[in-house]
């Protein structure tokens, strides 16, 4: 499996370009299962920007510079894609870096995202990694196009192919054209090599036409006329419908009995699986089958199952928190990040002043609108097809090997649009019961689209978090050592263990439960520990969810930062930009992070400027707070500068965010519209998740499971959003969560900026405001 | 058998009274425009027009819509051309996509009845429709944009 | 006041006065005749007889679900049993094929059957005394004419004794009926007593509207003063309307005419039928006196009600509101009711503002909580638009709190007790329609 280098990604890389596998020679017979009637119904890719998903097929010769795309002799350049679409517009914004580098006409070039075969390599859409993988990939496989047709058409003419120039779709020179079309037509069969790819000469920034123009997103059209096909409308013929029951936990749990004696009342009830699990992803569940999925989760209602619970049933959010602190309070416990000098109990011992605070957060569901669901088969050739949408088919597969009991071979993802995913569909489980409900019934069509109630119930939430933060200072006021223990479950050591980096003490750690921990201020002596709380891990699956943890570390240290500004007597600003110097471990290194905390100053320093941050003058109880973060790892910083105006009212607590400003530099900008279109949606979701949303745990399971009681930002509560992005050449990093993460310390910084008070949890509710204000 | 019409196609559905309208479109008819988000009338993913009003169809009954007139998002424009579709592809409004087709039946609805929203006018309606993908801003001045567009009046661009 | 009322009271006087009332009670049988025998009447008066039929709801009790029309057997359940509408098509065995229009007459205005047995005053014979002859043959001749006969014998009343004696109604006439043809006002004008035929007799308005005395007649001291109607309330038709705009002559016609009115909400439960299955067949003419008449009953002065301090007043307090969260009825409110409920400067027609509406502004919260639990179906209100169902979307505590949020926040008015007990109530009696 590519899965090896599952974390390596975080550093680039895992394009493995192995030959085709007999996986993924099977899985262009993807879903030969039938279709009836119904817009793409089963196909193993699929083309956003047609209304019925079909994608193009080449027309006579067709050239295949790389795997990532061929050419066809109409000139069509059809571009592959492996990452999943959830409103990013991640194939337009790939399609463009490929067309840019190969002078394509942009009119020609449509986009495929494809099944999971494992010729695509690892498969996975997170991290805000997508563009930033692909830049290199796709520029060296559009280059290969070009020098391809260029050479060509140098062949067929005779002439020098440095002569001639690719733009437009045309190759043009020593008097002459010739369409892609025309080139393929002739014939075209050069090939290259991995290391000839890397060798290949990519055109200067300068010449880049498409890369960073407006285009319109192919898959936007489509999503304007209810032609978009997303998970829940995947259909074959002869499907059934599956209603799940779920266990009182989430694992553990044993069904004692299921009475379905009331069901069968039901038109269209069929029966009441009691699934059973190899891969241990769904233990406990039952699924109710019936002929529509109306009758499915009508006569769900009506089945009576009687459960044994497991212990985790009498779990409550302050059990786990309670649990956090437990584990930050052993020094032992933990793995060190590489922060450089870690001693920093020496310099605390001997510190003039220390600064300590504690911040926790909540549960976060991801809500992502699309409940979770799949459709799962055995098809004609005997391989089971899933077909759902998902954001990590690597992940999710050998998942599906297990709980079907079969080799790789014998299983494949076919690839639909997700209505949301933030994180969610990272964690495939869900197409599990499908699979197995499938399996129960001889590889008949099952399809299970979860309630909106049971979605809630079985997310990955982002799990609660305790941080504690200290600062040592000297006589003179200065920073000299911070100390920063953050505690929550780890997604990763629950999906993927073995893929864990090892911290500088040996321990490992899960990169997306402690990035932003070790943070480009230079605080003297630093360490920051990752814990990872196993009461929470035993009680629930954590999940990735948008920003991970830099959506709640930043929230913690962009307000620590404040507090300890206050503390000293600085402007917050200022204290800030004094300690992001671009030096030592904090200069930034080639070619993710050049430049370093310089950008990170830089993107305050312009952020500030553009809110009129401590210039504009307010109405009473109304300020502006500023914060900065990194956007999601060291290792692929996008610079990301925050504000948030907001007007506390102190007799009912409520904050009114009045206005948000983010400046960012996430290096070259390959789509700008898509990029505003990205951090306007992640500055709001920073806003939701600072104010509206949040859950507990309650006996095992969340509280909050639909929109009843769970409030997500809503049109009324959304305030301008105003987005700048500093002009640079650098490589491009991620887009779809850097802007989440300074939301909520610039909220935070500025009630505490409007009204003197100082909130410490997420989300914050006018009853918390209310409580701090009396406290005073 | 209950039967009514569908973006202009008469119909009649062999299903139980109580299904909601939204699984009877979705699963008989086979429009999956018209999408799934909550079950309880908070999130506006299955807006309909019913009788030209948009209508939560995830709570609507298929026994109350008898012999009514039903449009979805496949219907709403022959073409997709409605001067919402038009507004929301020229500002880019989708995301995920998902929450859209409840976004633009419900401003398609809501335009008719005033032509000439205040931004206050729009936030007090369109606030019953989630956008996961927090497309608000958007949504706005695309509501904004169609509705200059529907009276007649030209757009700068 | 509901049928079960009404069945007490016929024991009561039924135990008092049992022997006494033999002579007063004694109908004879009329002769049966036969098809042939039937007098023929003209197309306009068969058809004025429709639109009289219409206006009375002949069909919506004589009907059964799901059953053939005016075949009965619509069940009437009470708490003491269940009483069957009878067979009014021409079918001769079964049906009233066999009466003649003296016998029809006789049963319309005096409440006695073609074999001389009293009816329940189940079916308001006590307003439909009130009609001409004229209109009540107009109504027999187009039973007769237009209503296929149907072969279905009326079931057996499922009521004990003594409450199944007949002769008991009687004694309940003779207390509380004013047999009689409508007498009209000299001092009020010609539309006006039009209104008041129409509304006394054949549209029996107050068979709902008026609240019942111990003994299950109507009030003769309160008429239109409100009453509870099949698990419904339906509102006073007096000055005690408790609207913020006053029932206006033309808002009744509107509303009667298209089951919705701006200012005041749509006819749903009981009254759904009332309008779609009846009074909205009359002519305009008729539907104006209807309006001028109760128009007066209420005493409200017929001026358009656009500037009415009540209507700016709701319009203003409807505004988005950006701590709507700080409650939980008003932020369900805004996310799940706002989206149809909206109104911008001016009232829209068809969007129900609801600071203003009749259901928020009775005393009881018992009509609002069924629209919210129940919606609105095609056929009532507004036709062809339907309000969704919150039954199995929203808890009693949700429902509640949003009746909370606009009878108190919206409307400004006293609270209603114990709400999230009373939508618990009105849920467990199942959906209305
Ligand atoms: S699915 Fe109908 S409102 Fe959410
Ligand atoms: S565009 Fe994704 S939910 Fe609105």
């Amino acid at each position: 499996m590519a899965d090896e280098s599952a974390f390596r990604t975080r550093f680039r890389g895992a394009r493995s370009g192995e030959g085709l596998s007999r996986r993924g020679f099977l899985v262009t017979m993807c879903a030969a299962g039938a279709v009836f009637g119904f817009p793409r119904a089963g196909f193993a890719a699929m083309d956003p920007a047609v209304p019925d998903g079909v994608p193009v097929e080449a027309v006579g010769a067709r050239y295949e510079p790389a795997i990532w795309y061929w050419i066809d002799q109409r000139g069509k350049v059809n571009v592959n894609i492996i990452r999943a679409e959830m409103g990013q517009h991640v194939g337009t914004a790939i399609a463009r870096i490929l067309a840019d580098e190969l002078g394509a006409k942009w009119d020609d070039v449509s986009i495929e995202h494809v099944d999971s075969a494992a010729k695509w390599g690892l498969m996975v859409t997170g991290g805000s990694w997508s563009v930033w993988q692909s830049w290199p990939v796709y520029r060296q496989a559009g280059a290969a196009g070009r020098v391809a047709l260029a050479q060509k058409a140098a062949e067929l003419w005779g002439v020098d192919a440095a002569s001639l120039t690719v733009a437009d779709g045309v190759v043009t020179g020593a008097g002459r054209s010739a369409s892609f079309g025309e080139l393929v037509a002739q014939g075209i069969t050069r090939s290259f090599t991995e290391a000839e790819l890397k060798a290949l000469p990519l055109k200067p920034h300068s010449e880049l036409t498409l890369v960073g123009k407006d285009v319109t997103a192919l898959d936007i059209a489509g999503k304007t006329t209810g032609q978009a096909i997303f998970g829940i409308d995947a259909r074959v013929e002869g499907m059934v419908h599956g209603a799940p029951l779920l266990p009182p936990t989430r694992y553990g749990s044993e069904i004692i009995r299921i009475d379905d004696s009331a069901a069968k009342a039901v038109k269209g009830y069929r029966q009441t699986l009691k699934l059973d699990d190899p891969s241990g992803t769904v233990p406990g569940w039952a699924m109710v089958i019936a002929d529509s999925y109306w009758a499915a989760h009508k006569a769900a209602r009506l089945v009576k199952v009687e459960w044994k619970a497991s212990d985790a049933a009498r779990v409550g959010e302050a059990d786990i928190q309670a649990r956090s602190r437990e584990l930050i309070a052993d020094a032992s416990k933990g793995a060190l990040l590489d922060t450089g000098d870690t001693d920093v109990d020496p310099v605390f011992a001997r510190a003039a002043d220390t600064l300590e605070a504690e911040y926790t957060t909540a549960t976060v569901l991801h809500f992502q609108l699309e409940p979770v669901n799949a459709l799962a088969f055995r098809n004609a050739e005997g391989v089971w097809e899933l077909h759902t949408g998902n954001q990590w088919q690597s992940l999710a597969l050998p998942w599906l090997q297990k709980a079907l009991g079969v080799d790789e071979n014998g299983v494949v993802m076919c690839s639909y649009m997700l209505g949301g995913g933030f994180g969610r569909r990272l964690n495939g489980d869900y197409a599990v019961p499908a699979a197995l409900a499938s399996k129960a019934l001889g590889g008949i069509p099952v399809k299970v689209v979860a309630t909106r109630p049971d979605d809630a119930k079985f997310d990955s939430p982002r799990s609660p978090s305790v941080q504690r933060l200290r600062m040592a200072f000297d006589t003179g006021k200065n920073v000299i050592a911070m100390d920063t223990a953050v505690a929550s479950g780890w997604p990763t050591k629950v999906m993927l263990p073995a893929f864990m980096p090892k911290g500088v003490n040996g321990e490992p750690y899960d990169p997306f439960a402690s990035d932003g921990a070790d943070h480009w201020y230079s605080v003297g002596a630093q360490r920051a520990r990752a814990i990872s709380n196993d009461l929470a891990e035993s009680t629930f699956r954590p999940g990735w969810l948008r920003s991970v943890s830099p959506g709640w570390i930043n929230w913690a240290v962009e307000s620590f930062m404040h507090e300890a500004a206050v503390k000293v007597g600085q402007d917050p600003v200022r204290f800030r930009l004094d300690h992001l110097k671009a030096e030592g471990r904090n200069a930034g290194t080639a070619p993710d992070s050049v430049g370093g905390a310089s950008r990170q100053a830089h993107v305050l320093s312009r952020v500030a400027e553009l809110s009129g941050y401590g210039k504009a003058t307010l109405p009473a109880d109304t300020a502006i707070g500023i914060a900065t973060t990194y956007g999601q790892a060291r290792t692929m910083p996008t610079w990301v500068g925050g504000a948030a105006q907001v007007h506390v009212n102190r007799q009912t607590g409520f904050v009114d965010v009045q206005k948000i400003w983010l400046v960012v530099d996430c290096g070259t900008v390959v789509d700008p519209d898509g990029a505003h279109a990205q951090c306007e949606g992640a500055a709001l979701w920073g806003l939701s998740m600072a104010l509206f949303e949040g859950t507990e745990f309650e006996n095992g399971l969340v509280r909050d499971r639909n929109l009843d009681s769970y409030t997500p930002l809503r049109m009324i509560d959304t305030p301008e959003v105003v987005v700048e992005f500093v002009e640079s050449a650098e490589v491009p990093v991620g887009l779809g969560e850097p802007g989440t993460t300074v939301v909520a310390p610039a909220i935070g910084n500025a009630i505490f900026e409007a009204v003197g008070v100082r909130l410490r949890h997420l989300p914050i509710t006018p009853e918390a405001v209310l409580a701090a204000l009396k406290a005073g | 058998m209950i039967e009514f019409t569908i973006n202009g196609r008469a119909v009649s559905v062999d299903v139980e009274p109580d299904t909601p309208l939204l699984w009877v479109i979705r699963d008989e008819i086979a429009l999956t425009g018209t999408k799934y988000g909550c079950g309880i009338g908070l999130c506006g993913a299955c807006t309909v027009h019913v009788g030209g009003r948009a209508t939560r169809s995830c709570i609507t009954p298929v026994s109350d819509v008898a012999g009514v007139e039903i449009t979805t998002i496949e219907g709403l424009d022959p073409k997709g051309e409605h001067p919402v579709q038009q507004a929301w592809r020229h500002l880019r409004v989708p995301q995920c996509g998902y929450c859209q087709s409840g976004q633009i039946m419900q401003a398609a609805a809501f335009l008719k009845d005033i032509p000439n929203p205040t931004d206050d006018d729009i936030d007090a309606v369109m606030t019953g429709n989630l956008c996961r993908c927090m497309t608000y801003n958007r949504i706005r001045a695309a509501v904004r944009e169609a509705a200059a567009t529907l009276r007649g009046e030209a757009t700068n661009g | 006041m509901t049928l079960k009322s009404v069945l007490a009271a016929i024991i009561v006087v039924g135990a008092v006065v049992l022997a006494g009332f033999g002579y007063y009670a004694y109908y004879p049988s009329l002769p049966n005749v036969s098809a042939a025998e039937r007098p023929t009447f003209d197309a306009a008066t068969v058809e004025k007889g429709r639109i009289l039929a219409a206006a009375g709801y002949c069909a919506t009790c004589h009907t059964a679900q799901g059953g053939q029309p005016y075949a009965g057997n619509y069940a009437i359940e009470t708490a003491f049993g269940t009483i069957y509408a009878s067979n009014i098509t021409p079918d001769p065995e079964t049906g009233i094929g066999g009466w003649s229009p003296a016998a029809f007459r006789r049963a319309m205005q005096q409440g006695v059957n073609r074999e001389g047995a009293h009816l329940f005053p189940a079916f308001p014979f006590d307003h439909f005394t009130k009609m001409s002859d004229e209109d009540v043959d107009a109504i027999y001749a187009y039973l007769m004419a237009k209503v296929a006969p149907v072969s279905e014998r009326t079931k057996e009343n499922a009521l004990p004794f003594p409450l199944n004696q007949r002769i008991l109604q009687a004694g309940w006439k003779l207390l509380f009926v004013n047999f009689g043809r409508y007498q009209p006002d000299p001092s009020k004008s010609d539309e006006w007593n039009r209104g008041a035929y129409l509304v006394e007799g054949v549209t029996h308005c107050g068979a709902c509207h008026t609240p019942r005395n111990v003994l299950g007649a109507e009030e003769k001291g309160q008429p239109f003063a409100g009453a509870a109607i099949d698990r419904w309330i339906a509102p006073a038709l007096t000055a005690a309307n408790p609207s913020a705009v006053p029932w206006t002559a033309s808002e009744f016609a509107r509303y009667l005419e298209t089951g919705a009115g701006i200012y005041h909400g749509i006819a749903a439960g009981p009254m759904g039928p009332v309008v779609h299955a009846g009074l909205r067949e009359l002519p305009a003419s008729d539907l104006a006196a209807i309006g001028l008449y109760l128009g007066d009953k209420v005493g409200a002065p017929d001026t358009g009600p656009a500037e009415n301090p009540a209507v700016v007043a709701s319009l203003k307090a409807g505004r988005p509101d950006p701590t709507y969260r700080k409650d939980l009825g008003e932020r369900l409110y805004a996310t799940a009711c706002a989206a149809c409920h909206y109104n911008a400067s001016q009232i829209v027609e068809g969007r129900p503002e609801l600071a203003i509406n009749s259901s928020t502004r009775l005393a009881d919260p018992t009509n609002l909580i069924h629209v919210i639990l129940d919606g609105v179906d095609a056929k009532d209100g507004t036709g062809g638009v339907v309000m969704p169902a919150f039954r199995h979307a929203l808890s009693d505590t949700d429902i509640a709190a949003i009746a909370a949020y606009l009878r108190e926040k919206r409307a400004n008015l006293a609270p209603w007790p114990d709400l999230p007990a009373q939508v618990a109530r009105i849920r467990a009696e199942g959906a209305g329609h």
